[in-house]
């Protein structure tokens, strides 16, 4: 029981020791409070049961009005899919202890050109964020419509989780994740997860990719491949 | 001591929480029944058995019943009285959405025998029921596997097992967690399959040709065998149309998992975007009429660019014990016309 004891505190005193540490910018959500512009662009690659093989681009942009206030947008173009997304997010990042609170606005607009189909999105999530652990949580308002038909679905969770080898200030790593979106899509109870990585190239610039399993039916207990895919890109802040 | 406690406990969390028959948590994240692999097997099953699937044919005017759900355990009064409502109305065949059993052997083992029970009825209702036993042997005479049904339009001879029941299912998620797809392909073989019904007028002339199409979305998706096969144009009825010279007028589409979602905080896995307009696109190149869907435990009707969306209610004795409006019927007019209407369910659950 005393060990148990010791460790909790151990890890407690290092968590808050970290705080007190130089924050460099390390590719995720941490903000070092210098560098106003975030710019990130990466390519894709998949596999998916629908459309076989897709790839395409990404690119993103995110201004610090302040170094708790935070505008931006996104963009893709996914090959095969025939997938056109952009999207226009706000935030607020509350610093409470060795905790990070962000507070997220974001409305996504895309467009299916394969079945003529559109999709536009609005989200509120709130993000706890520890130097080793995230937790995501939040609602997704959701309309499609396809030809002449829309369909509003008001009420669908958002969740995600994710861990990481090192402290989210550190030069490289590597994490898990759990979640039920990705960049472009909030999903409806399928869990994503796979694993992620960033390595710091100089002060300024960031490589980072990602492997992505997104399965159907995780919740009718019969996960069954859907999609898998990767990422690699860059980001470049000053 | 403590550290005992906690340890005991956690071991009995985790016994009762794998041990849960609706609860397979694992499958959250790896499933041990894949789609890919029903899908072979059903394509397989349903090339080497064609005539198992053979045309149903309708005199004039038909319809045909919907239930979904039942999520049968040891009582099988709902699955019964769905049966028996078909049969004292005479309804051509009878459909079911999905999650027809929970996986246990023992429940199969009571969905088989109301089956079993309703073939039998249907044998002697539709066919000329011969003894082929020795003559004499009275044992013989109460034993059910002495005796076989003759078929004399389709000029066909059946035993009991092989009695054409029409009830068609679709294969649900909770038919095959813990790997019970073995119990339900056991009993009804194939869960990805098609089925004709030619319609004739009164002088016996093929006026019309339907056409049933059954999927497998059990998983959530249909994987990429379906997918691939659907693309082919397997379920586009061109074959059927080309067999009997006649163009399709009616199709209607079975499938497990739903579309659209009625409830709004639903803990259940619905298609992938992607996929759900692919489905959508693809029942309107059938040119389907109704889409039946199950799943989600709630009624809801969407009209999509003409194509009609029935979600169906549970008919379960656990999840809906009161009576009600559990099952659809659906009525075929000789003119071409269609239209449905929900049918009532008065059996309640035994105390």
């Amino acid at each position: 029981m005393i060990k148990t004891r010791t460790i909790i505190l151990s890890l407690a005193l290092a968590a808050l020791a970290t705080t007190a540490s130089a924050q460099v910018f390390t590719g995720e959500h941490k903000y070092d409070g210098e560098h106003k512009n975030e710019l990130s662009g990466y390519f894709m690659g998949g596999n998916n049961v629908v459309v076989q093989g897709y790839g395409g681009l990404a690119a993103s942009y995110k201004y610090h009005l302040t170094d708790r206030w935070t505008v931006g947008g996104d963009a893709q173009a996914q090959l095969g899919k025939q997938l056109y997304s952009v999207d226009a997010k706000g935030g607020y990042r509350l610093p409470f202890k060795f905790l990070d609170f962000y507070f997220d606005a974001t409305l996504l607009y895309n467009r299916y050109e394969r079945w003529k189909a559109n999709e536009k999105i609005a989200n509120l999530s709130v993000t706890v964020e520890s130097p080793y652990l995230y937790l995501r949580v939040g609602e997704s308002y959701i309309r499609w419509s396809i030809r002449d038909f829309g369909y509003t679905e008001p009420l669908t969770l958002t969740f995600g989780f994710g861990a990481q080898m090192r402290p989210r200030w550190n030069s490289w790593n590597v994490g898990i994740f759990f979640r039920n979106y990705d960049d472009f899509y909030f999903e409806n109870w399928n869990i994503n997860w796979g694993l992620n990585f960033y390595g710091r190239i100089n002060s300024t610039m960031n490589f980072f990719g990602e492997f992505n399993i997104r399965p159907a039916g995780s919740m009718s207990q019969l996960a069954s491949k859907y999609e898998t895919s990767g990422k690699l890109g860059i980001k470049y802040v000053w | 001591m403590r550290n005992m406690k906690y340890t005991l406990l956690a071991a009995v969390a985790a016994i009762v929480f794998t041990s849960c028959d609706k609860v397979s948590p694992i499958g959250v994240l790896v499933s041990g029944t894949g789609v890919e692999d029903r899908v072979k097997m059903s394509s397989k099953y349903y090339d080497e058995h064609k005539n198992d699937f053979r045309y149903l044919v309708a005199k004039g005017d038909y319809s045909f019943l919907v239930g979904a759900d039942s999520h049968m355990t040891t009582d099988d009064g709902r699955m019964a009285e769905m049966l028996q409502i078909g049969f004292d109305h005479g309804d051509l065949f009878w459909a079911h959405l999905g999650d027809i059993a929970d996986t246990k052997a023992e429940y199969y083992v009571t969905l088989e025998d109301v089956i079993t029970e309703f073939r039998k009825k249907y044998a002697e209702k539709h066919f000329e029921e011969v003894y082929v036993g020795q003559e004499g042997n009275e044992y013989q005479m109460n034993s059910e596997e002495f005796y076989v049904y003759v078929d004399n339009v389709a000029d066909m001879v059946y035993t009991l097992d092989n009695v054409p029941l029409p009830f068609y299912p679709v294969v649900g998620n909770h038919d095959i967690t813990h790997n019970g797809w073995a119990l339900w392909s056991n009993i009804f073989h194939s869960s990805f399959y098609q089925v004709p019904i030619i319609v004739l007028d009164a002088n016996e002339n093929i006026v019309a040709l339907d056409h049933l199409i059954f999927l497998d979305s059990a998983s959530g998706t249909l994987g990429r065998e379906q997918v691939k096969l659907i693309e082919e144009g397997i379920m586009d009825g061109k074959e059927i149309e080309k067999e009997n010279g006649v163009k399709i007028r009616n199709t209607f589409v079975f499938s497990h998992t739903n579309i659209f979602r009625p409830r709004s905080v639903e803990f259940a896995s619905t298609f992938p975007r992607e996929e759900m307009f692919f489905l959508l696109d693809k029942f309107a190149e059938w040119n389907a009429n109704i889409v039946f869907l199950g799943h989600v435990h709630k009624w809801d009707h969407q009209t999509v660019n003409g194509i009609e969306y029935l979600t169906l209610d549970s008919m379960s004795e656990d999840n809906n014990p009161e009576p009600g409006d559990y099952l659809v019927r659906v009525n075929c007019k000789l003119d071409g016309t269609n239209s449905w209407e929900h049918v009532h369910m008065n059996y309640t659950p035994k105390k």
